[in-house]
């Protein structure tokens, strides 16, 4: 099989260019307002996968994991990394490992749950966008 | 590569000089010191313990008694022999440093396992024994021999461990305690129905690492180790553990006759046919190997005795044993080390070569052959008066006559065929003298044996110590019958059989060797064998059954295995009343999602392309979604959508990929009912089990908890991210490990996976 059966429609691949930011932009959206509204780490890292799934299919594997921050293994390392230090602020305050910190921020409510979340975000994205590009490369072999 | 013939223990060429490992001598050297001092000036138990998980209560306990102090003597004083004795054996060989290493782990775990008080600390203890006699009989690992003497080593002694492991938590659950002095205190859980199958466990354990029938064929075996570990794990130490362990079990079962009578007939048998096994062998080591089994045999044997004469005989004869038979394997090694054999045909006359190395063997010969005036001789007495104090069975008796005679044939081989005996047609090759790190250990230890016997009140303390550990015991010299007349008679008669036994040697051999080997498919080594075979050709006939190599039928295989637990699980153990299945769903959102999610369902039974039923999937999922959003659940939706739709689009870009143009060939012949059953199986058994946990009542203080304080505790509305990222966050944290760390074992394999086709298509 060569590289041009797997080319995908030019109608797809354009809409995948415009589509791929506004999916992305919509994950981070995900994440954000999840502590309140439907949405939250894990759903905003899903949707960024299929932003990931999306660039696969039409522009190929390589393209879709060049796409990943840091690359796919060390994002999804990031992410469990973050996560672990949200729990650790809590150790100065003397309260247990993992109980959150609020503040304000500029007139902005701040915690370590949005932190903590944030990994959770990024873990997903890598672990599972690396393992949706990659798989979606994968050809049968040549006798 | 190294040949195939050559023996793993073989020693050329030999090295002068001593390694500095030796130094690690002044590690048994200074317990030896303490054990000293507590036998012979503090005089007194010493106990102590500290809590080491004190949640499942297990202390780390330990007690030093007369028993454990004698068994502390033998490790410390004969390991500061050994480790001398290494040094010299070792110098110049690769890898002597691991073998320094592991003795002084093993050292370690010896001294823990006696002094343990606890069951469980015992049972750690014990099983490194085990795995540094694993390491050290494999020592020689290139060789498939010492591999697989360790492996079988291991085998046995670990699993009698293990047996030892079931009967210790036994004893524990029934006694309540896990504490051995405590046990020993305490015996009314012997009365217990269950007390026999403890016992039986532990004695398994025992019977194992003391190489008591039927596990008697792996110490020969285990003499694939270097010398110096024969000596001190082989014979000196660790196969004493069993003897240790029953002595120690026995003051509080020593009055069950079940008990008492089963170790002397086990013993004895053992004792007498491990002696009748020597007299086949031509190596040096595995002809002592067997007497040491039989010495072993003896141990147990007198344990079983009753009265107050056995323990002191018990506590006599471990110590006699260890000072002779730790020097007689030091002048194997030195044999073997300074002439490259130690097949008895092929060495003889080499006294005036190796005149140190004969002294001590003709001393330790002595001892062994139970010569007047050395420890042996004592101990042998003290045998004797213990068995007369008793009913014993006749063939228990006659049966120590023949080891007793054996013993001093084989006593003759070691000191005398190998040293003293000329024959012409052996032709001997170039020899030399050890050096002084090999030369002197087996001396000493052979001198100690005889200075014993001949002051038999220097030793008393420690063995009536260890004696009266056991059971109020009569002292040493109290039991020791005078010298007269009659015993010089006993003492000439078997001298007479065994120096008979001596000079037929080859001619009993060639007879006992032509016995066994019609025998040998019936021995407990073809058996052995026999295990180590099946349990491979087991695992692949099991393995060619339900692996048959497609992945669609593991898959079914697997899929019929769940559903059936799962029907199983909830007709047997919760019936569900049908009654109580909901038919209906609430509202009309729900309704059409149901209504959609079914008809998808009976769509997808029609096609046969693989990408359609994939599609069809995909819509089901998308219709539950749906059901969970109007379920008031939309975060549930939200999460399967978006799965949902990354793994439609990979795996259909996938089935488009692999199987264009011929999915419809690979389809046609296959069967569809068993899989439509299995189906149909899944289906009903998932959804009795929704049934039956829904029909439970459910307990709404945790959802009401969190629906309560989500907002004020956590500030946050959104009550399952809340869960997710506060109340719960150290379980999505493993979550996400458990993301990060699949990745990590996928992503390479995808890689080389991508690189392959890639380097093989030439595209892209």
């Amino acid at each position: 099989m060569s590289a041009s059966v797997r080319r995908a429609p030019v109608l797809l691949e354009e809409a995948a260019r415009l589509l791929v930011p506004v999916i992305l932009i919509a994950s981070v959206w995900l994440l954000l307002r999840g502590h309140n509204a439907p949405g939250g780490g894990f759903i905003g890292g899903m949707v960024a996968v299929s932003a990931t799934a999306l660039v696969g299919v039409t522009r190929g594997a390589d393209a879709a994991l060049r796409g990943l921050p840091l690359g796919a293994l060390r994002l999804s390392c990031l992410g469990v990394l973050v996560a672990l230090a949200a729990g650790l602020p809590a150790l100065f305050t003397g309260a247990p490992y993992m109980t959150h910190l609020w503040g304000e921020l500029f007139g902005v409510k701040v915690s370590t749950v949005l932190v903590f979340d944030l990994g959770v975000y990024l873990a997903v994205w890598g672990g599972l966008g690396g393992l949706c590009a990659a798989a979606l490369g994968l050809e049968e072999d040549a006798p | 590569m190294t040949p195939a013939t050559a023996r793993p223990d073989a020693h050329a060429p030999p090295a002068h000089g001593t390694s500095r490992w030796a130094w690690a001598a002044v590690v048994p050297l200074a317990l030896f010191a303490a054990v000293l001092w507590q036998a012979y000036a503090y005089r007194g138990d010493w106990a102590f313990s500290w809590a080491w998980a004190p949640e499942i209560g297990v202390e780390a306990a330990f007690n030093v008694d007369g028993l454990a102090l004698l068994m502390l003597a033998l490790i410390g004083g004969i390991g500061s022999f050994v480790f001398v004795y290494a040094g010299g054996y070792m110098a110049g060989m690769a890898q002597r440093g691991r073998l320094f290493a592991t003795l002084l782990v093993f050292m370690a775990a010896m001294a823990g396992t006696v002094t343990a008080d606890h069951l469980i600390l015992m049972l750690v203890f014990w099983e490194a024994t085990s795995l540094a006699s694993f390491l050290l009989v494999g020592f020689k690992h290139e060789y498939e021999s010492a591999r697989k003497s360790a492996q079988q080593a291991l085998v046995v002694t670990a699993g009698g461990g293990l047996c030892l492991l079931a009967g210790a938590l036994l004893l524990g659950q029934i006694a309540g305690t896990y504490s051995i002095s405590a046990l020993l205190a305490d015996t009314r859980w012997v009365s217990d129905p269950l007390a026999p199958t403890a016992m039986l466990l532990v004695a398994l354990g025992a019977l194992t690492k003391s190489a008591q029938l039927p596990f008697h064929f792996w110490l020969p075996n285990a003499m694939a180790a270097p010398t110096p570990v024969s000596a001190y794990l082989h014979s000196a130490t660790m196969v004493k553990l069993g003897v240790y362990l029953l002595a120690r079990f026995d003051p509080a079962l020593g009055d069950r006759e079940w008990w008492s009578q089963s170790l002397v007939a086990l013993g004895a048998l053992t004792a007498f046919w491990s002696m009748l096994l020597a007299l086949r062998e031509r190596d040096l080591k595995r002809i002592l190997a067997w007497s040491t089994v039989s010495a072993l045999g003896t141990l147990v044997m007198l344990i079983g005795l009753p009265g107050a004469a056995p323990p002191g005989a018990v506590a006599a004869f471990l110590l006699a044993h260890a000072l002779y038979k730790a020097p007689l394997f030091f002048v194997a090694g030195n044999v073997d080390h300074c002439t490259g054999t130690r097949n008895i045909d092929r060495i003889c006359g080499l006294a005036p070569h190796m005149p140190w190395t004969a002294a001590a063997a003709l001393l330790a010969a002595a001892s062994m052959a139970g010569m007047p005036f050395s420890l042996g001789f004592a101990a042998k007495e003290l045998i004797k008066a213990a068995k007369a104090d008793s009913e014993v069975w006749a063939w228990v008796g006659y049966s120590s006559i023949g080891v007793s005679v054996i013993a001093v044939a084989v006593a003759g081989v070691a000191a005398f065929r190998v040293f003293w005996h000329q024959r012409s047609a052996v032709t001997l090759p170039e020899i030399h003298e050890a050096g002084w790190a090999m030369r002197w250990p087996p001396l000493l230890v052979a001198a100690l044996g005889i200075a014993l016997g001949l002051f038999p009140g220097l030793a008393a303390p420690m063995l009536d110590g260890a004696a009266d550990a056991m059971r109020a015991a009569t002292a040493i010299d109290e039991a020791m019958p005078p010298l007269d007349a009659s015993m010089a008679g006993t003492v000439a008669l078997t001298l007479a059989s065994g120096v008979l036994l001596y000079l037929l040697w080859d001619r009993v051999h060639d007879a006992m060797d032509r016995v066994l080997r019609a025998l040998e498919p019936l021995s407990m080594l073809a058996w052995y064998g026999r295990l180590m075979a099946g349990i491979p050709a087991l695992a692949a006939a099991v393995t060619r059954r339900v692996q048959p190599g497609r992945l669609d039928l593991t898959l079914l295989l697997c899929a019929a295995v769940a559903a059936a637990v799962l029907l199983g699980a909830v007709l047997l153990v919760a019936p569900v009343p049908l009654s109580t299945l909901p038919l209906l769903p609430e509202g009309l959102g729900m309704t059409v999602a149901s209504a959609l999610l079914l008809a998808v369902s009976v769509l997808a039974l029609l096609p046969r392309s693989p990408l359609l039923l994939l599609l069809l999937s995909g819509f089901a999922g998308l219709a539950s979604a749906a059901f969970f959003l109007f379920a008031a659940a939309p975060d549930v939706a939200l999460t399967q959508f978006t799965v949902e739709v990354a793994f439609i689009v990979v795996a259909s870009v996938l089935i488009i990929r692999f199987t264009r143009g011929r999915a419809a060939r690979a389809e046609r012949g296959e069967r569809r009912l068993p899989r439509a059953i299995v189906a149909l199986a899944s289906g009903i058994a998932v959804a009795l089990l929704l049934a039956a946990t829904t029909a439970l009542p459910q307990d709404d203080a945790q959802a009401a908890y969190f629906g309560r304080t989500s907002v004020p505790e956590a500030n946050g509305l959104n009550v399952v991210n809340v869960i997710l990222v506060d109340f719960r966050a150290v379980d999505t944290l493993g979550e996400i490990a458990v993301v990060a760390a699949a990745a990590l074992a996928l992503m390479p394999l995808l890689l080389r996976l991508l690189r392959r086709t890639r380097g093989a298509g030439g595209g892209a």
